[in-house]
C-alpha cells in the first residue's frame, strides 16, 4: 500500500519533470531561434496582425465591462464612508497595475494562445510539421519565432490599450453616472500613479506575452492522437497559459513593486 | 557506394517491434519499390531515412553521411537533397499550391521571384497541375493533392525520391496517372527514389528492384522478374492478394461459398 503509494507519487514527479524539461528544451530553442536566418518578415507580419489588430475589439469589450463594473464597485463602496473622491484614484491604480495587464494577458491566452495550440496541433496531426522538417525548415524557426516575437510586442501594446479604455470606463460610470467632474477625475486617476506603475504594466504584459505564446506553440507542437488531440489541445493551453499569467504576476508584483 | 545505406536498422514503439534488422541499398539512379502489409514498418523505414525518427539500433546512411549522427543544421542540409511525398501530400493547408510548391525554393535558394514563378510552373507541368496555382489545398481532390506534394517535393531537384504510399485510397485510373507520373519523374530527372506502395501494377511498372518487409523483416529484396518466381510462401501469397496463407497472424475469415445461380 505504502509503496504504491510512493510508487505513483514517483511516477508523477518524474512525469511532471518530464514536462517541464521537454517545454524548458523548446522554449530555449525558440529563444536561440530569433536570429537565425532566413528571416520571415512576411510571416511575422501576419502574426502582428493575427496577435495583434485582430485582437483589438475583444481587448476593447473586456476592458471597458472590467473597468466599468470595477468603477460601480469602488463608487458604491467609498459611498459608505463618504469617500467619493477616491475611487477615481483607485480605479486608476487598479487599471494600470493589475487588471490591464491581467486582463489582456487572460483573454490574449483564449483567443490567440488556443488559436496557435489548435494551429500547430492541426499541423502535427495532418503531418505539415513532419513536411516542414523535410523540406529542410526548422518548425521552431518557422511557426514558434514569429508567434513569440509577435505576442511579446503586441501584448504590451494590447494592454496600453487596454489602460486607455479602462480610464474612459471609469469615466463612464463615475462621471456620467455618479456625477463626478469629469476635471476631477481626470485628475484623480493618475494621481496615485507614477511612470513606475506604468513600467510594471508593461513587463507584466511582455511575461504574459512570452506564455501564452510559448504555452500554446508547445501544446499544439506536442499535439498527438488525431481529432481529440487537437480538441485537447487548445483547452490545455488556455488553462495552462492562464495558470501561468495568475502565478507569474504574483511573483512580479512581489519583485518589481520592491 | 549505395546513395542509400539501411544497415541493421531495428525500431520498436514501446513493446511493439517495428521493424526488426533491416537491411536496404539503394544505389545511384535506382528506384526501389518497397512492398508489405499494413503495419509492418515500411513507412517508419522512411522516416528513419529522414531523420524524423531515430533507429533503435544501426542506422541509416544517405551518401555516405550516418543521417543520427548529424548535426540539426547537416540534416538540414541533407534533407535538401531529398524529396519526401506524404501518402496523404501533407500540404500546408494555409497557402495556396503555388504557395506550397514555391516554399522550399523561397527559403533555400536564392532566385528572384520570376524565376521561383517560373520553375513552379515547370514542377507543376511535370506532374500535370499547371493552372492550378492559385487554388487552396482544400479545393484538391486527393489525387490532385498528392501531384502537387509531388511538386512540391521535387521544387529543390532532389537527388532521392522517397513516396510513401502515393496511390493508397485513389481509382484505378488516378493510380495509373500516379504511376507514370512517378515513371516520368524517374525517366525525366534520372533521381534515386524509393516507393512503398501497395498497388502490384504500378509498382513493377516502377521498380528495378522490390523489396518485401515482413513482421518488421526484410525478406526479399530482388529484381522484379526474380520477385515474382521467388518461392517464398509469404511472396506467394502476397501476389496472389489471397487471405489465406503465412502472411496475416491471425486467421481470416472462412471464405463464404458463392451461391450457383437458379437454372
Amino acid at each position: 500500500m505504502v509503496l504504491t503509494l510512493f510508487d505513483k507519487a514517483g511516477a508523477g514527479v518524474l512525469k511532471a519533470t518530464d514536462t517541464f524539461g521537454d517545454f524548458a528544451v523548446l522554449a530555449g530553442r525558440t529563444f536561440a531561434a530569433i536570429f537565425k536566418r532566413p528571416f520571415d518578415g512576411k510571416n511575422l507580419l501576419f502574426q502582428f496582425q493575427s496577435v495583434g489588430v485582430n485582437s483589438i475589439p475583444v481587448v476593447v469589450l473586456t476592458s471597458l465591462a472590467v473597468s466599468m463594473v470595477f468603477a460601480v464597485q469602488l463608487a458604491f463602496g467609498f459611498k459608505q464612508f463618504q469617500a467619493e473622491g477616491l475611487a477615481s484614484q483607485v480605479e486608476g491604480l487598479a487599471i494600470m497595475r493589475e487588471l490591464a495587464p491581467v486582463i489582456t494577458g487572460l483573454m490574449l491566452s483564449g483567443r490567440i494562445g488556443s488559436a496557435m495550440a489548435a494551429e500547430l496541433g492541426t499541423m502535427q496531426v495532418t503531418e505539415q510539421i513532419d513536411a516542414l522538417e523535410c523540406l529542410a525548415t526548422d518548425p521552431i524557426h518557422y511557426l514558434f519565432v514569429p508567434r513569440l516575437l509577435a505576442s511579446m510586442v503586441m501584448v504590451p501594446i494590447l494592454t496600453v490599450v487596454s489602460i486607455y479604455v479602462g480610464f474612459w470606463g471609469g469615466y463612464l460610470i463615475l462621471v456620467g453616472v455618479e456625477g463626478q467632474s469629469a476635471y476631477v477625475y481626470g485628475n484623480e486617476f493618475y494621481k496615485l500613479l507614477a511612470f513606475r506603475d506604468l513600467r510594471i504594466a508593461l513587463y507584466k504584459a511582455f511575461v504574459f506575452g512570452m506564455i501564452i505564446a510559448l504555452v500554446g506553440c508547445w501544446k499544439g507542437y506536442r499535439t498527438k492522437g488525431g481529432a481529440e488531440g487537437v480538441g485537447n489541445a487548445p483547452t490545455s493551453s488556455v488553462v495552462t497559459s492562464s495558470l501561468w499569467i495568475l502565478i507569474s504576476d504574483f511573483f512580479l508584483t512581489k519583485l518589481l513593486l520592491v | 557506394m549505395a546513395v542509400i545505406d539501411v544497415v541493421n536498422l531495428s525500431k520498436a514503439f514501446g513493446p511493439k517491434v517495428v521493424l526488426s534488422n533491416v537491411n536496404l541499398q539503394v544505389q545511384e539512379g535506382e528506384s526501389l519499390v518497397v512492398l508489405g502489409g499494413s503495419g509492418t514498418g515500411k513507412t517508419v523505414l522512411l522516416r528513419n531515412i529522414m531523420g524524423l525518427l531515430t533507429p533503435d539500433s544501426g542506422h541509416v546512411a544517405v551518401e555516405g553521411k550516418v543521417i543520427a549522427q548529424l548535426s540539426r543544421d547537416e540534416l538540414f542540409d541533407v534533407r535538401q537533397s531529398i524529396g519526401m511525398c506524404f501518402q496523404m501530400a501533407a500540404l500546408f493547408d494555409s497557402m495556396t499550391v503555388f504557395e506550397n510548391v514555391a516554399f522550399g525554393l523561397r527559403r533555400h535558394r536564392r532566385m528572384t521571384e520570376a524565376e521561383v514563378r517560373a520553375r513552379v510552373e515547370e514542377c507543376l507541368a511535370m506532374v500535370g497541375m499547371k493552372g492550378t496555382d492559385q487554388l487552396k489545398p482544400a479545393e484538391l481532390s486527393g489525387g490532385m493533392k498528392r501531384r502537387v506534394g509531388f511538386a512540391r517535393a521535387i521544387a529543390l531537384k532532389p537527388k532521392i525520391l522517397l513516396f510513401d504510399e502515393p496511390t493508397t485510397g485513389l481509382d484505378p485510373v488516378m493510380t495509373d496517372v500516379i504511376g507514370r507520373i512517378i515513371l516520368d519523374l524517374k525517366h525525366e530527372l534520372g533521381i534515386t527514389s524509393i516507393t512503398i506502395t501497395h498497388d502490384l501494377k504500378s509498382a513493377f511498372e516502377i521498380a528495378d528492384r522490390i523489396a518485401l518487409i515482413f513482421r518488421g523483416e526484410c525478406i526479399a529484396c530482388e529484381s522484379p522478374a526474380d520477385f515474382k518466381v521467388n518461392p517464398h510462401p509469404v511472396i506467394q501469397q502476397f501476389l496472389r492478394g489471397d487471405a489465406d496463407g503465412p502472411f496475416l497472424q491471425d486467421p481470416p475469415p472462412p471464405k463464404r461459398k458463392t451461391q450457383e445461380a437458379p437454372s
